[in-house]
Parts: C-alpha cells; sequence; structure tokens
C-alpha cells in the first residue's frame, strides 16, 4: 500500500491553550549509531559482539497495533521518536506544549545489562539527549537513564546529571530483578533524594511473570501494566523506602491511575492487622502514597461513563498529583487537544500543567502571556 | 446426619476445612503413596506452605483461635464453630491444603484424589447443608479432566477449586481440556487465593513482608487470572462455564474493567474470538466471594464503590471461615440495602451454584 | 465541489490519494475496481485517519480460529487503530461493540444501523465519507452535500 500524500498541511493552527501545557511522557529514541560513537573502545567492542542481551517487552509479546507506534510517527529512514523536528511539528508545535518532559525508554533495557557495560550505555544516553535534544529544544527536559540493577554506578550518573537543570528526574522500570523497594536499589533513592531529583516509575523493563504465571497475548500484558506499577507502590511502602526517605517523590508513568484506590483500600485494611509485619510503615500506607506518589494520565482509564472515572479520582483524592501525558509517539498517544474531554472539568488546568511544573520546578505560562 | 437447628438462610460460599495432618489422608492414598510420604518426611504444612502464617491476626478470627478451628478439621467443629451459630442453610467447603503440592504431577493426582474422597467421606456424607469444591492437580491436565470425570458427579461438588499461583494462567488454552469438563459437569471454576509456594506475588520476585504476599492475590495475581480467562475465549469457547473468585478482593473489579476495555478497542483483532467487551463478558461469567472486602472508610463512598461494582448482582456472601480481613465486612454489610443483602447472602450464590 | 484525484491508469488497486478539499483533506482509496472516500479525520482522537493501515474483516469460530475476508473494507486510524468502514465511515471496535458514549464533536452523515455487520456491533463514531466516480479516465471526489452513500465501482462506467 503507497500513499501519495500531498504535502502536510499546516492546516489547524496550534491555538495557545489558556493554560500551562506540561507532556510528562515523551518518547525519544536515540538511533544506535549515535550511541555506538559515544561509547568507550572496550564497550563499543561488546556493543558490536553482543549488543543487548535484556529482551524488550515487545520481543515477547508484539504490540498488535502499528507496532506500538503512531503509524504517522516513523521519520523517513528513522525511528519513531529520533527525529526531533518531528517530534517538534506533531507533538510540540501542533498542540503548543509548553514543557515536555523526556522518557528515554531504551534505558529500560540497557539499565539491566553487565554493570560496566549498562553505566557506558545509560551515560551515552543521557550525553546523546543533553546534546541532541535539550541543547537544541529548550521546551524540553528529561529523565536520568541509570544502570538501575547496579545502584552504586546509577547513583554515580545521578550525581552527575544532578547539576543539569535540564535532567529534572531519575528513570526507573517497574520491570526490575526485585522488588523496587530492596536495600538493594536504595543507593538510587539516596543520590535522587539528595539531589532533589524525583523518580519516575515508567512501565516496562525486564519482563517477567510469576504469581499468575505468563500470559500469552499482548491485550493481557498492556491492562497487566497498572499492577506492575502496584506492586513497585506496595515494595516501596512495605520496605521503608518513604520512611528512610521523607522527601522522596515518585511518579507512575503510564500505569493508568484508577487502580490507586482500591490498593490503598487494601492496604489500609492489611496495615491494621499485619502492623508487626511492617514495622517501617508507622501510618496508614495511604497516607505515603498521598505524599510521595504521582500519577500521569495516558493510558487513563476510560469507563463508558466519565462520572465514574471522576468518582474513582475522588476516592483516590490525588487530584494535585495528576499530570497529563501524551505518550508520544506510541500507538495509544492521548492528543492534548482531546484527551482533556476524559478529565474532570475541574482538573483539568492542573492536570494539564499546573501539576507537573510543581513536581519539576517548571515556570507556569502567565495568564496574559497565554491568551 | 445430624437435624439442622434453625437457619438463617445465609449462604457461605467460602468456608475452609483441613486434614489436621497427613494421617487423615493416608486412609485415601494408594499404598504407594503412603511409602512415598513416609520416605520423603512429606508432611501438610500447617501454614499451608506460608499462606496462613501461624499466628498472623489475618489467619484465623479470635473466636475460630480460641474454637481451634485453624480451620476446622472435623465436622463437628465446623458445626459448633460456625454452621450452627451462624444458622447457615449452605456452606460451601474450600479445601486448599493440596495447592501447595510439591511439583511431582503423580503424587499431586493421588493427594487431590485423595483430600476429594475425605471431602465426601468426611464432610459431605455427615451433614447436609454442606457442599464442597473438589480440588484437581494443576501440573497435568489430562489428570485433572480424569479426575472431574470420577468424582464431579457427586452431588456434593458444586465446584472445581484452583490456586490463582499457577505455573500457566488459567485462561491458557492448555487448561481448556479441563475447564470443559468443569463445565460439563455444571461445576462453578473457582479459582481462590494462594497457591504453588515457588510462585511469587510479584512480578519483582518474592518479597520481604506477608504484607506484599497477601495482598498479591487479591490486588495482582487475581487480576491476570481475569485477563487472562476473558483474553483466551474460555467463555466463547465454554459458553456455559461458571467463575467464582474466592478469597481474592471484588473492589479492584471496576477499574480494571475501564481499562480491560478501553485496551480491547485498540487491540481486538490480536484476539477476534473474544466476542464482547470485556466488561459484559465477566459480568456475564463471573462471581466473587465477599471477603476480603477491601473498602473506603467513609460509608458514602463505599455505596458508591458497590454502586460501580453492581454488588448486588456480582457479589456472593463468603464469611471466610476462619480468616480474618478485618472490618471492611462490616463497611460492606452496613451498605448494603436490604434486598441487596438477600441476593448477596443467598440468592446469588444459590442461582450461580445451582443450589436450588 | 468536485476534485480530480488522479488519472484512473494513475491509480492501481491497493493504492490511495490524499487530496486536499478547501480546509478538508480526504483519503481516497482503490481497492480492487472500488473506490472510496474518507475525511482524513478521526472523530476519536483527531489522527490522521486516512494514513492508516486498510484491513479486511475478519472473523472467528472460537479461540485459534482467524477467518479473514480476501479485501480490504476498513482503515485503521494510524494512533489507536480504532476502525472504520470505508464505505460508510461507520466505527467498528470490536466483536459485539455496541454503540458507545460518543465526546462532544459531531457525528457526520453515515447509515449505522446499529445491526451487526460480519459479527461487529457498530461503535459511536462515523467518519465523514464522499462519493468518488470515475470521469473520462479520472478518478473523481465530490464533496458537494449530499445524501449518504457508499463507494462506487470505478470500472463500472
Amino acid at each position: 500500500m503507497t500513499s501519495t500524500a500531498l504535502p502536510a498541511q499546516a492546516g489547524r493552527t496550534a491555538s495557545r491553550a489558556r493554560h500551562t501545557i506540561v507532556d510528562a511522557d515523551i518518547h525519544p529514541h536515540a538511533p544506535a549509531p549515535q550511541i555506538r560513537e559515544r561509547l568507550a573502545q572496550r564497550h563499543r567492542e561488546r556493543w558490536d559482539m553482543f549488543a543487548g542481551r535484556v529482551p524488550g517487552p515487545p520481543e515477547i509479546y508484539p504490540r498488535v497495533r502499528n507496532s506500538g507506534f503512531r503509524l504517522d510517527s516513523w521519520p523517513p529512514g528513522g525511528f519513531p521518536g529520533s527525529d526531533l523536528q518531528m517530534v517538534r511539528d506533531q507533538l510540540l508545535d501542533e498542540y503548543g506544549i509548553d514543557h515536555g518532559i523526556l522518557i528515554p525508554l531504551q534505558g529500560h533495557s540497557w539499565g539491566v545489562e553487565e554493570p560496566g557495560y549498562a553505566a557506558a550505555l545509560c551515560h551515552a544516553l543521557n550525553d546523546w539527549l543533553a546534546d541532541e535534544w535539550l541543547a537544541a529544544e529548550p521546551r524540553l527536559r528529561s529523565s536520568i537513564a541509570i544502570p538501575h540493577e547496579a545502584p552504586d554506578l546509577a547513583a554515580e550518573e545521578i550525581r552527575l546529571r544532578a547539576c543539569d537543570p535540564r535532567f529534572v528526574q531519575v528513570l526507573l522500570s517497574t520491570g526490575g530483578e526485585l522488588g523496587f523497594g530492596r536495600r538493594r536499589y536504595w543507593p538510587i533513592y539516596e543520590a535522587a533524594a539528595e539531589a532533589g531529583l524525583p523518580v519516575a516509575a515508567h512501565t516496562g523493563g525486564l519482563e517477567q511473570h510469576r504469581g499468575a504465571g505468563w500470559p500469552s497475548f499482548y491485550l493481557e500484558e498492556h491492562v497487566w501494566n497498572g499492577n506492575t506499577m502496584a506492586a513497585l507502590i506496595m515494595s516501596m511502602l512495605s520496605e521503608g523506602v518513604f520512611e528512610r526517605f521523607p522527601s522522596l517523590q515518585v511518579a507512575c508513568v503510564e500505569g493508568g491511575i484508577a487502580w490507586a484506590g482500591p490498593l490503598m483500600w487494601a492496604l489500609d485494611d492489611a496495615w491494621e492487622q499485619l502492623r508487626t509485619d511492617v514495622p517501617h510503615l508507622r501510618r496508614p500506607p495511604s497516607e505515603y502514597v498521598r505524599e510521595h506518589i504521582w500519577f500521569t494520565t495516558q493510558p487513563i482509564e476510560e469507563p463508558d461513563d466519565p462520572a465514574h472515572l471522576e468518582i474513582a479520582l475522588a476516592h483516590i483524592g490525588m487530584d494535585d498529583r495528576i499530570m497529563f501525558a501524551s505518550d508520544y509517539p506510541h500507538w495509544d498517544f492521548d492528543s492534548p487537544r482531546q484527551a482533556p474531554r476524559l478529565f474532570p472539568a475541574a482538573l483539568r488546568s492542573s492536570i494539564m500543567g499546573s501539576n507537573a511544573c510543581r513536581l519539576y520546578g517548571l515556570p507556569e505560562v502567565e495568564p496574559e502571556e497565554s491568551r | 446426619m445430624t437435624a439442622a437447628p434453625p437457619t438463617t438462610g445465609v449462604v457461605d460460599t467460602d468456608v475452609h476445612c483441613a486434614p489436621a495432618t497427613i494421617a487423615a489422608l493416608t486412609p485415601y492414598l494408594e499404598p504407594y503413596w503412603r511409602t512415598y510420604i513416609q520416605d520423603g518426611g512429606v508432611s501438610l504444612s500447617t501454614t499451608q506452605g506460608g499462606a496462613y502464617p501461624p499466628q498472623a491476626p489475618t489467619s484465623a478470627t479470635p473466636a475460630a483461635r480460641a474454637a481451634g478451628a485453624v480451620p476446622a478439621t472435623t465436622v463437628d467443629e465446623l458445626r459448633t464453630g460456625l454452621l450452627d451459630p451462624a444458622g447457615l442453610s449452605t456452606a460451601v467447603l474450600n479445601c486448599t491444603t493440596s495447592f501447595h503440592c510439591n511439583r511431582n504431577p503423580y503424587y499431586e493426582a493421588a493427594l487431590t484424589r485423595a483430600v476429594n474422597d475425605w471431602l465426601v467421606t468426611e464432610w459431605l456424607d455427615r451433614d447436609d447443608r454442606l457442599r464442597a469444591s473438589m480440588v484437581v492437580p494443576t501440573l497435568d491436565t489430562e489428570a485433572a479432566v480424569a479426575e472431574i470425570e470420577r468424582i464431579g458427579g457427586h452431588p456434593g461438588f458444586v465446584q472445581v477449586l484452583l490456586p490463582v499461583r499457577a505455573d500457566v494462567p488459567w485462561g491458557n488454552k492448555r487448561h481448556h481440556p479441563m475447564l470443559q469438563a468443569a463445565a460439563a459437569h455444571d461445576l462453578v471454576v473457582g479459582l481462590h487465593a494462594w497457591g504453588r509456594i515457588g510462585n511469587a506475588a510479584t512480578p519483582t520476585g518474592i518479597t520481604h513482608t506477608y504484607l506484599e504476599d497477601y495482598l498479591g492475590n487479591s490486588q495482582l495475581i487475581v487480576q491476570a487470572q481475569v485477563t487472562s480467562l476473558v483474553t483466551e475465549g474460555v467463555f466463547t469457547r465454554v459458553p456455559q462455564l461458571r467463575v467464582v473468585l474466592a478469597e481474592c478482593g471484588f473492589s479492584w473489579l471496576p477499574t480494571l474493567l475501564w481499562r480491560f476495555d478501553k485496551d480491547w478497542k485498540g487491540v481486538w483483532r490480536e484476539v477476534p474470538w473474544l466476542d464482547g467487551r470485556p466488561s459484559e463478558v465477566v459480568r456475564r461469567h463471573i462471581r466473587l466471594t465477599t471477603s476480603p472486602a477491601h473498602l473506603p472508610r467513609d460509608a458514602a463512598q463505599v455505596r458508591q464503590v458497590l454502586d460501580l461494582l453492581d454488588a448486588a448482582a456480582m457479589l456472593l456472601h463468603a464469611s471466610d471461615h476462619p480468616h480474618d480481613h478485618g472490618t471492611g465486612g462490616d463497611r460492606l454489610l452496613a451498605a448494603l440495602t436490604g434486598p441487596e443483602r438477600e441476593r448477596v447472602q443467598s440468592r446469588n450464590a444459590i442461582d450461580w451454584y445451582r443450589l436450588g | 465541489m468536485k476534485i480530480v484525484v488522479s488519472r484512473l491508469d494513475e491509480f492501481p488497486p491497493g493504492e490511495r490519494r490524499i487530496v486536499q478539499a478547501g480546509r478538508r483533506s480526504i483519503g481516497v482509496f482503490r481497492v480492487g475496481d472500488r473506490f472510496y472516500a474518507v475525511n482524513n479525520h478521526c472523530p476519536h482522537q483527531g489522527g490522521p485517519l486516512c494514513l492508516g493501515r486498510t484491513k479486511p474483516w475478519v472473523r472467528s469460530a472460537g479461540p485459534g480460529d482467524y477467518a479473514m475476508a480476501e479485501h480490504d473494507a476498513l482503515v485503521a486510524c494510524p494512533w489507536h487503530g480504532w476502525e472504520y468502514d470505508l464505505a460508510t465511515g461507520q466505527s467498528f471496535l470490536g466483536p459485539g461493540e455496541p454503540p458507545a458514549r460518543t465526546y462532544d464533536v459531531s457525528v457526520e452523515a453515515g447509515d449505522a444501523t446499529g445491526e451487526p455487520v460480519h459479527g461487529r456491533l457498530p461503535g459511536p463514531y462515523v467518519a465523514e465519507t464522499f462519493p468518488v466516480h470515475v470521469e473520462d479516465a479520472y478518478v473523481v471526489v465530490d464533496t458537494s452535500p449530499r445524501a449518504p452513500a457508499a463507494g462506487v465501482s470505478g470500472g463500472a462506467r
């Protein structure tokens, strides 16, 4: 099937929003040669000889809609998210986005490689982000890719980037070798807390299905994402991460939101009975959740009746901790123009921008400027 | 058979019983397996592999603990501890003793046969208020089918009980013959909390705390089982199949279905046999027991949760005796209207398990 | 307004053209000898509908059974994959999907009946479609106001 599209018309003019728009989940993709050239010789040899040993989730569960990407997001000869100008055209300019937060998912798999190699890959990825994207586009900020299964090296990378204000958070995946509350990972949280940076847990990483066993289909795996996020929160709470790092903030990215209410009810019930088991939790778990956890919207749950989502969000009671995310260039991209209709009207402007500005210390657009 | 005392009409769909020790099962085991047990030092874990730690407040209510029924090991204990005082018209017995069985598939088959025969002889034959779930081996589909063929027609069995923690999700193709056999015998398929002890509760492995393990059932694993059963087309293939989720909570269901429906709209071509919205399939084929009831603290919010779930249609009353999941059950009962309570405590279970 | 899309002999089966009609972008598809024209705007979230892949109907008698029709009949939005009947613009989400909530967008002309089509019930949206004709060996799309109509045969003239 070929198409002979006429030159894309500017078409809809990007109407200036009346409020700040922050997109908290944009996925850049570093072309392989640009990472390879940033590696030291010994890592380059490993790159050439063994490539990557950690399977990405799509190898196990193929994204059965347009390979998991907006079909119109492939630059000529490139990979979705690899062309900054295309991201400007399709996202930043198109929707008048004031600030965009980059989440480089290549770090998810690279962070699990042999520790020295993992650290080198993530370091190169962060260099590439700084050189090629952050230097060129002032609307963008980035997450720090880290070798998360080598937490000591991850902490080094965090401390290195912390002095660059364009890096605004530390990137974790939900899939790791162990529960992310484990002490093994605490050097990451220590460095993040010390730098005043939030940690973003994005769905993905090591694909593992214990408990119920491995599902067969992408549909199941994608529905399951909210539960990997719930497991991460339970682990951090139960192991005492928030008692040890009381300033630490954790953003749950691309896992949905509505499940957080039922999770908090269950946690509080269980805590009442099992306090001997979780001495680190001095208060009902829901209190820690409301003080430490943030959510991004995409893919927000969509009940038939939007009033039901409103009820679920009211039960969660964390309206000031929900941030809009488009998930560009993935197939389930939420348009900043259409998606706000899914959110309760009273929350739209805070979800679309001001909540994220508060978490990431970003300036809000002045009201007069925004007319 | 003793005369039943006055009944409240309540049906309790999750009542635990267990053999006190493996000695209670040896009369029901073939000679080879008696020697296997002796030589292997095989015993039945009193905590069921850590699922119900000895002194954990969740493992038994104070009353059950005082009566030594943790859980009941004889029908007399159950009569005095639950059946009579609660005035139950029917109780569905769940024996999860075989859930954490070792990995020998032939021993698992022998053990589950023994549990089923023990249930018939020591329980079902002794009190006509009792119905029971039969258990099947989880490692061998053919053996599970054979066990359903052997004993699934016994009028006391109303359900095939499966653990939520398993090697392969229950919707998987390899399990379909077993699910078909259950449906052919008009047996409900019950998925119950816990299961294989080697299967961690979380995607990232074993947990340091029991709390995570405990909530792993109701907040994580059961949701994977629901998506598996629906996605794999189990209900397309076996349209008469009825499923119960026991001791797995229920308040998580509405938000799971919002997500499930949304994703299905985008990627339905991957599973074209799924012939309706996941939420509608669940509504047609799945019910949930009331304990644990993880609900908000605010009564108005509890009411909203029940409305989102359509609790009056979806829930089956369960005491989960002897387990103790805290105060959620009281919040649930307080929020149900009179007619809703009648459906949840009695009518829904009579219809679903065909007790009438 | 009539827009000349292409010479017929330069528009082989299986191809599509995107044309501009005033402010509107329209996708013209050739499937076999049939032509279809659809507004290049997905009513769901505003994606460029006509850049999506075209798909045949698929039905299933049960797990593992995939019965796919011979010809493409639907276009799947390049963003979320919501599918629209090329002829009518009617959206179809999946088997048995009843018409659901609509956003506050205008639902354009279509002939949704609510009856199952190939085992699937119509979804909430209808994308705008236009008649296509072959005139003097040129493929022409007509955006004049009209009653709803399906794609016409290109080879019938």
